[in-house]
């Protein structure tokens, strides 16, 4: 096993681990923390694998933005004990088991692709920034300019919705 | 002065004619005062229709609600002529146009309602005067003068859950007449209860539409509140929506102590009433008991206390300079500001003696003549700072970030000011040209050459560019005294002069008897009253003084300008944001001793 | 004597590394450290005052005794706190700005770590820093805190935006995200503070405002909200989001030197060794540092939202504008690319 290996699984687990405590935290800002947790746990997979430009995407665009403005409104919304004891409540098995199983349910394909065997190992080679830019300004060129154009969309949503009237 | 001999029914003043000829002369009780500034008395169920009038219909009006406060009446001897009354509630009307126009009566009027009985009312004359507010409060706090149809007659300087009104002739002023002082825990906590603020209270709501209001509990310690003051603001973010301002956490009880101290020993107490202004504080009180007394200074001692007053006039700007820089966030200029105070309080060190209250002028002079050699510091320090001002404007006034920051920042014109009793800068910054000095000139200041700075809005900048220019004129000032300094003693050939003059003493055992008695028991003033207002340096200061005939005060009303310019805080600033608040607090330029006092 | 096995060439390296990255970080601190001091001194200077003068030599030794005071002082959290979140925030803050001084390379020799993203690591190391402030802000649990936190989270999310693209001129130019071949290209071309002069005007406030220096210190203005997010904070907590800030200054002004200023290079000189290297990036990061002190000592603090404005009406465009006529240039001079 090499070092990129442990990272990879100790990484993946903290991820795991910190993924499970966003669900079960009935503190809201705590979860939050720990999704950002969790969010730079992938960031750190993807390094281990070899891809440093999407991890620190990952890093800056979700941990260092969105994240930010998740905690922003919950810390605005000030919400206090009655939410902590609602939090509390969801967390009873009957909430959850229906969707646990769902759950359960996309897993067990995913697992058996895995252990099928008939994909590449990624981590073979480290890609840096400018082979993802030849990357999706070559051949992914129209999904970029689709993923522009929805973005676009939201952005002249976001002002006429913040828009004071 | 008011001419004892004939009966004086104050018809040689046009106001009070005019009055007259509206409301009819059966109505009213003209009182005679030394300082005669037309005095009338009105009945309770009148007042508000006289107010009106006089507000509003007579020519060149008395927009200004100068000062309202009360006199507990009692145990007054010398109220002849007087109509009955137990309490009397005082009112100020100051009309600018008149006071420019140079009339005899002065621009002022006051006008007086006697009540009887232990809970004595009063209308409350809000409705006509926004400003009344904080007075009518401030005389129910103290006097238990309950006007009626006041929207919150709640307890200003003291706090909510004290007892009694301490203005009144039969609450002790010493600490030692009452039963020895004890916090426990549960009084603390419910001091503490009763301070927590409540919106409802003040007519505010938690909440409108799908806003959910911030109360920020600002001050009474706060960085930039200067001294104990406590303003709650409701938020909606970080705009103001609405806020309370909230004094009292500096009352000392001034007025209470003037009727105990001897009217000499006063003087200390007034250095301290607004602590930045030194000496020019003495400067009204020694004037009006002066006038009490009919003591006729000489001139130079006129020119001496011009001179000083303008000294502290300066430091108390410099220090405004400081901190208005600091308060939008410009961290040197405070440094080197206090740098140049220091240079003036060594000229003040060098002539009276002390920093920053001397205590200097005395009832009918000053404490010494100037030393030796006084005109050569005062020169080095004018010769300092002319300069250092051309720089603080280049690297302060004209900074473009401060510019932006205060322009048009709780800006208010002409007529708001003088509905919320603003003077001073504040008032000159709205295009008022109304300087006491020049439009009442006191103390000699009519001999003097300087400008009055004006501006045409009263916002933040404006009135920190105003003060810098009269840091200009004062200078301009002390320099006229340098030159023109005139001979003579530095104090008057009078028998109330404080202290007695020691030639009159050396006669004879019945000389050196009143010698003694005039330096231990202080002078007796004859009674009747006065007020004498001055260009103070945050506004109009004024005293207003009872005297019955002995060594102490019956009452001294302290009229101070940052009372007036705190009250108005919520009118100027509902809309801003925080930032704004702070930068509008430091362009008020207020001590909050000046305001509780 | 024969090494052990596990001695090998590629270990003897890792542990000269390590020592390295030691030395350097553990030396940014203490320069941050004293960098309090230099500050305080100058700020006298210009102010007419003294500075503190009396413990050692000039006073250095006033941060020995401010440290080891607030070191003893009570740590003391609110009751009212959430006390984890409480305690991390300061955390946070050093952690964030020491990790961002990693990828700063001292001399061409003289690194910590040499990634070929170096310049986005900082960006999302600045991204993650605003955690300190929100953090602090909210688990104090106090209103002055809050508001605090608020102002730091709009105005970082704002300046991030426009910090990217400004510095993405200096990255087309050099062809690279990494630090070293940034400052390898301006050594082969010239400084970019001379080609990137309007990515590096933009770039300015927005080194200033993510060390939440003035006059962008809106989320600590004293006069307005008495000490912002750190207003409930004592002793060492206190201390390490002070020193972090300073840690945040010394990171910032390295990162001008070697975006905009050469790095290392010295003009005229074709080998530096790595003395000469490491005096000249000391030298340029020390200037930059002491601008930063004045200007503090120059500049009133704006309103937050003319702050707001500045940063979405002003430099959001120039940046962009910096950007796309970089790219113009570069794609003109690039032979064949036009076709």
């Amino acid at each position: 096993m090499s070092l990129q290996d442990i990272a990879f699984y100790f990484f993946g687990f903290i991820a795991v681990l910190s993924t499970i405590l966003v669900i079960v935290n009935p503190n809201p800002v705590h979860g939050l923390m720990y999704l950002v947790v969790s969010l730079l746990a992938v960031a750190s997979v993807f390094f281990s694998l070899g891809a440093p430009f999407a991890a620190m995407l990952e890093v800056i665009v979700y941990a260092g933005a969105i994240m930010v403005l998740f905690v922003f409104v919950v810390m605005m919304l000030n919400l206090g004990e009655s939410v902590i004891r609602q939090e509390q409540a969801w967390l009873r098995p009957s909430t959850w088991i229906g969707p646990g199983i769902l759950c359960a349910a996309l897993l067990f394909p995913i697992l058996r692709l895995m252990l099928d065997g008939h994909h590449t190992p990624a981590g073979l080679r480290e890609i840096g920034p400018k082979e993802v830019g030849i990357a999706l300004f070559g051949p992914y060129l129209l999904a970029v300019e689709l993923a522009s154009m929805m973005l676009t969309a939201g952005l002249v949503a976001a002002y006429h919705l913040g828009k004071h009237d | 002065m008011a001419d004892d001999a004939a009966p004086n029914t104050g018809l040689q003043h046009d106001i009070v004619r005019e009055v007259y000829r509206r409301f009819g002369e059966g109505e009213f009780r003209f009182q005679a005062t030394i300082d005669g500034m037309p005095t009338l008395w009105v009945e309770a169920g009148r007042i508000l229709d006289v107010l009106k009038f006089l507000k509003s219909e007579v020519q060149r009006p008395y927009r200004m609600l100068f000062d309202l406060t009360a006199i507990d009446e009692r145990v007054r001897k010398h109220r002849d002529g007087q109509p009955a009354s137990d309490f009397t509630v005082v009112y100020h009307l100051l009309s600018i146009d008149r006071c420019n126009a140079k009339e005899l009566a002065g621009g002022d009027i006051r006008l007086k309602v006697g009540l009887v009985g232990e809970k004595p009312e009063c209308p409350s004359c809000i409705s006509i005067f926004k400003n009344a507010n904080w007075y009518e409060r401030e005389a129910w706090d103290l006097f238990g003068v309950v006007f009626t149809g006041h929207p919150n007659l709640r307890r200003i300087l003291l706090p909510p859950r004290w007892e009694g009104h301490p203005g009144r002739k039969d609450y002790p002023a010493r600490a030692t007449e009452f039963d020895p002082f004890l916090l426990d825990q549960m009084r603390q906590d419910l001091d503490q209860e009763a301070l927590l603020f409540k919106p409802e209270e003040w007519g505010m709501q938690r909440s409108s539409g799908d806003v959910d209001f911030m109360f920020l509990n600002l001050g009474p310690n706060h960085p930039s509140a200067h001294g104990a003051f406590r303003i709650v603001l409701q938020l909606d973010g970080e705009e103001i929506v609405d806020c309370v301002p909230d004094i009292g956490y500096h009352h000392r009880g001034a007025e209470k102590m003037a009727e105990r101290q001897s009217w000499h020993t006063f003087i200390p107490y007034t250095d301290r009433i607004d602590y930045l202004g030194g000496v020019m504080n003495n400067l009204p009180y020694v004037m009006n008991v002066e006038k009490l007394a009919g003591i006729t200074v000489p001139d130079r001692v006129k020119t001496i206390r011009v001179m000083m007053s303008e000294f502290f006039r300066i430091t108390s700007h410099l220090l405004f300079y400081g901190t208005y820089c600091q308060d939008v966030g410009a961290m040197s200029p405070v440094f080197f500001m206090f740098v140049d105070r220091q240079k003036a309080y060594d000229v003040i060190e060098a002539v009276t003696g002390f920093r920053m209250h001397p205590a200097w002028f005395r009832i009918g002079g000053l404490a010494h003549d100037l030393p030796n050699g006084w005109e050569r510091k005062v020169k080095e320090f004018i010769d300092w700072l002319r300069p250092r001002m051309d720089e603080y404007e280049k690297a302060a006034l004209k900074n473009a970030v401060l510019v932006t920051r205060s322009k048009g920042v709780a800006a208010y014109d002409a007529a708001e000011a003088q509905e919320w009793g603003v003077t001073g800068p504040g008032l000159r910054a709205a295009g008022v040209n109304f300087d006491y000095r020049k439009a009442r000139p006191y103390s000699g200041y009519e001999n003097f050459d300087f400008e009055v700075p004006l501006a045409d809005v009263s916002d933040v900048y404006t009135r920190g560019c105003l003060r810098a220019e009269e840091i200009r004129q004062s200078l301009r000032i002390i320099e006229q005294c340098m030159n023109n300094m005139p001979a003579g003693p530095f104090k008057a050939d009078h028998p109330l002069t404080c202290p007695p003059p020691k030639e009159r003493a050396l006669h004879d055992i019945e000389t050196l008897i009143t010698h003694f008695l005039g330096v231990s028991w202080g002078p007796i003033m004859p009674p009747g009253e006065s007020t004498t207002i001055i260009e103070a340096t945050k506004g109009l200061n004024s005293y207003y003084s009872v005297a019955d005939g002995s060594t102490t005060s019956y009452r001294t009303r302290i009229r101070t300008p940052s009372f007036a310019h705190l009250q108005q805080i919520p009118a100027a600033i509902n809309g801003h944001m925080i930032p704004d608040l702070i930068a509008y607090i430091a362009s008020i330029d207020f001590v909050m001793a000046d305001v509780d006092r | 004597m024969t090494l052990p096995s596990w001695i090998t060439q590629e270990t003897i390296d890792t542990a000269i590394k390590s020592v390295q990255a030691v030395v350097i970080l553990v030396g940014m601190v203490v320069v941050s450290a004293w960098m309090i001091w230099l500050e305080r001194r100058l700020l006298a200077l210009w102010q007419d005052r003294y500075g503190p003068n009396r413990v050692g030599p000039f006073g250095l030794g006033q941060v020995i005794a401010d440290m080891l005071k607030i070191f003893f002082k009570e740590d003391w959290t609110p009751p009212f706190a959430d006390k984890a979140m409480f305690w991390i925030a300061p955390a946070i803050a050093m952690a964030m700005m020491i990790l961002g001084f990693m990828i700063i390379p001292l001399g061409d020799t003289l690194w910590i770590a040499d990634l070929n993203i170096g310049l986005l690591f900082f960006l999302a190391i600045a991204g993650l820093a605003v955690y300190a402030v929100i953090l602090g802000g909210w688990a104090s649990n106090s209103k002055y805190s809050l508001l605090g936190g608020v102002r730091s989270t709009a105005q970082t999310i704002s300046y991030e935006v426009f910090m990217g693209i400004s510095l993405m001129g200096v990255v087309m130019q050099a062809g690279s995200f990494n630090l070293r071949e940034i400052v390898h290209a301006q050594q082969e071309q010239v400084w970019f503070v001379v080609t990137q002069l309007l990515g590096f005007i933009v770039w300015v406030p927005a080194a200033l405002a993510v060390t939440h220096r003035t006059p962008f210190d809106l989320p600590e203005a004293e006069q307005e909200l008495v000490q912002g997010y750190h207003t409930e904070y004592s002793s060492m907590k206190f201390g390490m989001f002070m020193v972090s800030e300073y840690v945040g200054i010394v990171m910032v002004s390295a990162l001008t030197t070697t975006l905009f200023f050469g790095g290392w290079d010295v003009p005229f000189v074709d080998n530096e060794g790595w003395f000469l290297s490491f005096l000249s990036f000391s030298a340029k990061t020390f200037i930059f540092m002491c601008s930063y002190i004045l200007v503090r000592a120059a500049l009133p603090r704006p309103r937050y939202d003319q702050i707001m404005a500045a940063g979405w009406k002003v430099c959001l465009p120039i940046s962009l504008i910096n950007m796309l006529g970089t790219a113009a240039v570069i794609l003109w001079q690039t032979p064949g690319a036009s076709s």
